[in-house]
């Protein structure tokens, strides 16, 4: 049910590390707000998109995984063309969807335990001053990705019900049930959890 | 922190999760179709109070973040906070601290009924419209480069939608808060 966006490929791209991969997502959205001439966003633009188009995914699955965030661009492109200078217009959409392009590749060429291990390590500083601990949020990552499936099980079985007793399916009604049977299984699991030793509380 | 409220922080993200796979509701006197996810914030202050809300939805942002397609139509990866409406979605941790702090402050469980119905009612606008947007659409006028004022006038189409959302979370929150009180028990 939660399958990540990551891409399965050999591409120079999925071997870069991925902290280097953060620092240059990082830098370029600097770099791009901080310039408007178009002969520096135009080949930014070309480089994002090229490097997100070669990591070999269907033409259509690219633009799937963007179109949303792109959509949204235009449309504020379009209503910018009423309000600002043409030429900032342009620069808007090149330094945008360059970075949405940049950003969209690094998501598709980084597995989740490789996302992981780097925010242990960025959590490291919070660790130090104990305010929190890397292994509960592995921890709570994990019992989200376990219990996705049940609620929403859960949430069918409800509807279900719904359509049994011919009411309409509305969220109103859906979702008090919903927070209240998930939410009541908190100490059962939590109970599982100490008992385990998970957290050498 | 103890076990029970991380599992509550967990389980509440992922009920998150869940409402955006719920197909959303379009309404005839409204123009934009309503998203069962986007009353998270609302729902999360509400339900499991300010710390933890606001937890569940850092955990939620995390998830996204790392890639997975966790926002309702199946988006999520970083390409989202690049984009114009990146400011919304990080701005939901916020708003989710601010709603439980209303709902904190003026829901008890001595109120009669109709004062905790105003009490969630006032969280949710205050933390999941106002708040929400007092981040959100600065931050897209930034990004975009479109006048604050201009943005503004824009998210106005937005808010009868969002009114009806803080009225749905109202009433599922009140309900929960009837059966299984958590509010209170602050983490």
């Amino acid at each position: 049910m939660l399958t990540s966006l990551y891409v399965e490929g050999q591409s120079w791209f999925h071997r870069v590390p991925v902290r280097l991969k953060l620092i240059a997502l990082l830098s370029l959205s600097l770099a791009l707000f901080a310039t408007n001439a178009p002969f520096l966003l135009l080949p930014a633009f070309l480089l994002c998109g090229g490097l997100y188009l070669s990591l070999g995914m269907t033409p259509r699955q690219a633009l799937s995984r963007v179109g949303f965030v792109l959509l949204t661009i235009l449309v504020l492109a379009a209503v910018n063309l009423f309000l600002v200078p043409l030429p900032q217009v342009a620069a808007l959409v090149l330094r945008l969807t360059a970075l949405v392009l940049f950003a969209a590749a690094v998501t598709a060429t980084t597995t989740i335990g490789a996302f992981m291990d780097e925010i242990t390590i960025l959590l490291r500083p919070l660790e130090r001053l104990g305010l929190l601990r890397a292994a509960d949020v592995s921890l709570a990552l994990g019992l989200v990705l376990r219990f996705v499936p049940d609620i929403f099980e859960r949430y069918q079985a409800i509807s279900e019900a719904h359509r049994a007793r011919g009411l309409p399916i509305r969220p109103l009604t859906i979702i008090g049930p919903l927070i209240i049977l998930t939410l009541k299984d908190a100490d059962t699991i939590a109970a599982a959890i100490d008992a385990r030793g998970f957290r050498r509380q | 922190m103890n076990t029970r409220d991380l599992v509550l922080i967990a389980l509440f993200a992922a009920i998150v999760v869940v409402l955006g796979l719920i197909p959303p509701i379009t309404l005839g006197f409204i123009p934009v179709p309503i998203t069962a996810q986007s009353m998270g914030v609302m729902l999360a202050g509400c339900i499991i109070g300010a710390k933890r809300g606001a937890l569940a939805f850092l955990l939620f942002i995390l998830l996204v973040a790392i890639g997975l397609p966790v926002l309702s139509g199946g988006r999520g990866g970083l390409a989202v906070f690049a984009g114009p409406s990146g400011g919304f979605i990080l701005g939901w941790a916020v708003a989710a601290f601010v709603t439980g702090i209303v709902a904190e402050r003026f829901v008890n469980q001595g109120n009669s009924e109709g004062r905790q119905f105003v009490g969630f009612f006032l969280a949710s606008v205050v933390g999941g419209i106002v708040v929400l947007y007092a981040i959100g659409v600065p931050w897209l006028s930034a990004v975009t480069g479109t006048p604050l004022a201009a943005a503004a006038t824009g998210s106005l189409v937005f808010i009868p939608g969002d009114l009806l959302k803080a009225a749905i979370a109202t009433l599922a929150a009140r309900a929960v808060y009837a059966g299984y009180p958590l509010l209170p028990a602050r983490a």
